[in-house]
């Protein structure tokens, strides 16, 4: 089972500029007043107290304390990943909440989407026969996109209602998973590399190696996630998991893993609940997401994300509209304004992952300065380039691969 | 002189065997319900069946009305067993029935939403094959855990029922409390509590007895959990209730006086215990065996939360196969296995004990 | 059962005693858990390391809202589908308790078959029914779902409670002119009711309770344990504590309303 997620525990530290900033911008964004023009006139304080982070928050009320939009109308629902966007909570007005000030859309936000293969058992016996699911949008990892692509279960985004989608990040575009870049615009992007807990292993960590060094057995973890887990050890044995296109290729990465789970030396196969093990010292070392580690860091500053020297995965998470889906002008609009560079700002800031707007670092700058130094929310070129996508693969090699990954995660 | 009353009587008296034809209806209604429901027959042969059901359930009101108080009474109970039959009927045998066309079909694609059935037996070949150590670790650690369950609950109802006096269905009550809160969350309580720096790990160093527990395969490496045993231990801790409570009704009904009597004829306490309350208690040691047991052998949940990669059982398989894997053919056919051996098993157990009681 | 007076007797009648209790303490390890860590405030997502002591998430339970709907459904579910389960299952474990019929094993045996098939095969089988026909999973189908393990269950419950009855005094009831139907409502139904309630409490439990079955048949419902299991990946929030403690208290209280109710109904019936 897999998900990656982040972690509300970036809120804090931003938690008062960003608060003063939002509140004025909340309640000025009804009167439509554009969001620039009140950043420029508020600046930003910084001092005291921070919120408690997110717990108990919701992030969107839906529709009715919304307070009047203007004019429009029409809704929307959009079933997301848990912690996911920032919540309207305290004094602040989330994502949500905003647009549909902004545009009068009658918006549904859920956090049903926990992991990528129990979504697609749940939509499977209905897309597969042609009926219609509920959500506009809904938000699978790219290789899930991918496959729902391949099995034509998916509309073309209405991309010339999206004039925001210019400003997604050149890397992004024409992606593997979406080569026409048609159907799919990302959420959010992130990295899978290592980590670890510097206190336990006693020394710096920097390559897959040290996953198998016999040293850490029986305190080392891996993803549920197959394609950051094989992907990562792939990449330390050589192999260009973008081009892959046959299971043998990528045998050898399977058969390493397939002796350390054997020999003991991986504790377990996790999804995002790594944090509490990884913190305390059950595990030493792990692959894990990068979001989530800058946010444990904060409270255990042993806890450490490094990019492999032989290369972290890059994933995202896409947005994508089921076919059948009744409002795809709303989604047209949604997208729209979260690709606004600023809005996108205010999203980055809470969730702490990669955001797929360019132009996002400036805006992060003037809510959080700390964060838009922090490399594993803004990495830079070079650290980029050492980073690879796993490669789209057909039905029966896929089946292949998640057959032999199960087979060693023990199911 | 025959009466108005004797000439109905003689007529309504034509009904001749009517538990027949309340055990006809029901078994009836009941089968081609379920035949409906696996979609045997379909389309207008379907209507007709369901029609067939209805009327079965009208005819029985029918005769029940018409008939002799003596009808009545012989039909009552196939018309008491009635909804709740049918309703098995659809919602068990039909499944059942289902997964077992499932298991012999074949998915055009991964993905597919419908299988064809073609007497496929690969998906049995296959079961059998590639998860040998998963069902061997289910039957494995559902086994010790019943076990243990029989360890530490059997106690506890003797005590509960012999020594309880007024406060038995209090203890009971108790017993059944932890319960009431989600399995989910128990699982997740233990792992917290089994932990690395949790409080048990803390007091078996505090004791020194670390080394006794690495001995015995229970801790790996100072820890606890991610081991088969933390697995086993979810397993008897869930389940214990389901040992306790079929073991207390059959010492309940244990007549206090045999046991006086055994006293009076110079037997001590244990053989008083082994000769006359041990045979009497078997039949809820069966029960609750099975009640332990069989849930035992399929489950994931404990395996999830508190195992490693190499304590997966059967049940994790199963659900892989279901829900990662797509492939709902191969996941049947492993469901059936499990069944199969389980059902084997409790012959076996049932022959073993002498007992075919099981409520 | 007389006591023993050796002194080895003591030993071993204290011994076992002490087992039993510590046995029953086993048993409350992971509630007195729950409930500690209930008043806890966690560091980060996960409610697992004691930090502090706080009343918070006691003031607001209901603080995050997609744990408390999914809450919110499972108590839907189990309400509705054990009134009906208690319906059915009680309708058979009168006419098995009370009557002597052809076919009674076959169908006990029907009976007893659900509660002996793993949970799984159970939950996946009537996922395959739902996809075979088409019928979209949701509230419906897991209501269905859990009527299905219920009415055994009630059915086995009732019928061991009932077997006790004295079933002549309907033959009284009935001497005395009543009819069946009266004889029904005024004497055996106030008897067994007791047995009846019992067996409805143990299987709303087990309703808001299910994991396995549920996860197969749900669809896009989320019920409370669906939901923990969903989110435990980012987050096991302190209202679940709370929320597990509170059903527990309020199963106590009816537990106790209900030993206290039937030990009044004792005593009048004794005075």
């Amino acid at each position: 089972m897999t998900t990656r997620r982040p972690n509300p525990f970036l809120a804090p530290r931003s938690a008062l500029s960003r608060r003063q900033l939002l509140v004025r911008a909340g309640a000025l964004g009804a009167a439509g007043m554009s969001l620039p023009a009140i950043l420029a006139a508020c600046g930003s304080d910084s001092d005291g107290d921070s919120d408690s982070g997110a717990s108990g928050s919701t992030p969107a009320t839906s529709g009715s304390t919304a307070g009047g939009g203007s004019g429009g109308g029409g809704s929307l629902f959009f079933e997301n990943w848990p912690a996911y966007i920032d919540p309207t909570e305290d004094d602040l007005i989330g994502t949500v909440d905003r647009f549909m000030e902004a545009t009068g859309i009658d918006m549904r936000y859920t956090e049903a989407y926990n992991d990528n293969v129990e979504y697609f058992a749940k939509i499977q016996p209905l897309l597969g026969r042609g009926e219609p699911i509920d959500p506009d949008i809904i938000a699978p990892t790219s290789w899930l996109a991918n496959r729902l692509i391949t099995l034509d279960w998916l509309e073309k985004l209405p991309i010339d209602q999206v004039a925001n989608a210019a400003n997604l990040r050149v890397d992004l575009q024409n992606p593997s998973w979406d080569p026409t870049g048609e159907y799919s615009l990302p959420w959010q992007t992130g990295f899978a590399g290592i980590a670890y807990n510097s206190d336990v292993t006693g020394r710096e960590i920097t390559s897959v190696d040290d996953l198998f060094d016999p040293e850490f057995a029986g305190k080392v973890g891996a993803l549920t996630e197959m394609r950051d887990t094989i992907g990562v050890i792939a990449m330390s044995l050589g192999i260009d998991i973008s081009s892959l296109t046959t299971f043998e290729e990528a045998q050898p990465a399977f058969d390493k893993l397939q002796e350390a789970k054997d020999s003991g030396q991986i504790r377990r196969f996790h999804g995002n609940d790594y944090f509490d093990d990884l913190s305390n010292g059950n595990l030493a070392i792990t692959i894990g997401w990068s979001g989530d580690v800058a946010a444990i860091a904060r409270d255990n500053p042993a806890v450490k994300f490094v990019f492999p020297e032989s290369g972290a995965t890059a994933w995202a998470d896409t947005m994508v509209i089921p076919k059948g889906a009744q409002n795809t002008d709303a989604a047209a609009q949604w997208m729209n304004f979260v690709y606004d560079p600023v809005e996108a700002a205010q999203i980055t800031t809470w969730v702490g992952y990669v955001s797929p707007v360019a132009g996002v670092r400036d805006e992060v700058e003037k809510l959080d300065p700390d964060l838009a130094n922090d490399p594993l929310v803004f990495p830079d070129d070079a650290t980029l380039a050492n980073t690879q996508g796993f490669a789209p693969l057909t039905e029966a090699v896929e089946a292949e691969y998640d057959a032999a990954f199960s087979a060693i995660t023990g199911a | 002189m025959t009466t108005v009353a004797d000439d109905v009587d003689t007529a309504r008296r034509g009904v001749k065997r009517p538990e027949l034809l309340g055990l006809g209806a029901l078994v009836g209604a009941g089968a081609l319900l379920a035949a409906v429901g696996t979609r045997l027959l379909t389309g207008p042969i379907a209507i007709l069946a369901l029609s067939l059901v209805l009327a079965s359930v009208l005819m029985l009101i029918v005769v029940a009305v018409a008939g002799t108080p003596e009808t009545r009474r012989k039909l009552a109970p196939y018309g008491l067993l009635k909804p709740g039959m049918l309703w098995l009927a659809l919602f068990y045998l039909a499944p059942l029935f289902t997964l077992l066309r499932l298991s012999l079909s074949t998915l055009p694609s991964r993905f597919a939403v419908e299988a064809e059935f073609d007497w496929n037996f690969d998906n049995y070949v296959t079961a059998f094959t590639d998860f040998g150590p998963q069902f061997q670790r289910a039957f494995m650690y559902a086994g010790l855990a019943t076990i243990l369950t029989i360890a530490i609950g059997y106690p506890l109802a003797y005590v509960i029922a012999f020594r309880g006096g007024k406060y038995r269905t209090l203890m009971l009550g108790l017993v059944v409390i932890p319960f009431f809160t989600s399995y989910l969350i128990r699982t997740i309580a233990w792992r917290s509590i089994l932990s690395d720096n949790g409080v048990a790990t803390g007091f078996i160093d505090a004791v020194g007895a670390t080394w006794f527990f690495e001995a015995a395969n229970i801790m790996d490496n100072g820890r606890l959990i991610n081991t088969p045993a933390a697995v086993i231990f979810g397993l008897t801790y869930n389940f214990l209730p389901f040992m306790i409570l079929p073991i207390y009704v059959s010492l309940e009904k244990v007549d206090v006086r045999l046991l006086d009597a055994a006293k009076d004829l110079y037997s001590t306490s244990t053989s008083a215990f082994r000769k006359v309350v041990l045979p009497l208690s078997l039949p809820g040691v069966f029960a609750g065996t099975l009640l332990t047991f069989i849930p035992a052998a399929g489950d994931f949940v404990n395996s999830l939360y508190l195992g490693s990669p190499n304590t997966t059982m059967i049940g994790n398989s199963i659900q892989d196969q279901f829900l990662v894997q797509n492939n709902v053919p191969l996941a049947s056919a492993m469901s059936f296995v499990l069944m199969f051996i389980i059902t084997v098993f409790v012959i076996i157990y049932s022959r073993f004990f002498g007992t075919e009681d099981l409520a | 059962m007389s006591v023993p007076t050796s002194r080895g007797g003591r030993v071993a009648r204290f011994a076992l005693n002490a087992y039993a209790g510590l046995a029953l303490l086993y048993l409350f390890v992971p509630i007195i858990w729950i409930v500690v860590f209930s008043f806890n405030q966690p560091k980060g997502n996960y409610n697992v390391e004691w930090q502090e002591f706080t009343l918070d998430n006691w003031r607001d339970p209901f603080g995050d809202e997609s744990l408390t709907n999914a809450f919110i459904e499972s108590i839907k579910v189990a309400a509705i589908s054990t009134v009906i389960a208690t319906i059915l299952g009680s309708l058979i474990a009168i006419a098995l308790a009370r009557y002597q019929f052809r076919g009674s094993g076959g169908l006990n045996f029907l009976l007893v078959l659900p509660l002996t098939t793993p949970e799984i095969v159970l939950g996946s089988s009537l996922a395959t029914l739902f996809l075979d026909w088409d019928v979209t999973r949701g509230f419906t189908t897991v209501v269905i779902a859990h009527i299905m393990f219920q009415v055994s269950f009630v059915a086995l419950t009732v019928r061991a409670r009932v077997r006790g009855f004295d079933w002549t005094l309907e033959q009284a009831a009935q001497d005395l002119g009543a009819s069946p139907l009266r004889t029904f409502w005024k004497v055996t139904f106030p008897l067994i009711l007791p047995g009846i309630l019992a067996a409805a409490l143990l299987s709303f439990a087990l309703s808001l309770d299910d994991f396995i079955i549920t996860l197969f048949n749900a669809g896009s419902l989320v019920t409370f344990p669906l939901y923990i299991n969903g989110s435990f990946r980012v987050k096991f929030p302190p209202e679940v504590n709370v929320l597990a403690t509170a059903i527990l208290i309020v199963s106590i209280a009816l537990m106790l309303t209900g030993t206290l109710w039937g030990a009044r109904g004792r005593r009048k019936s004794a005075a």
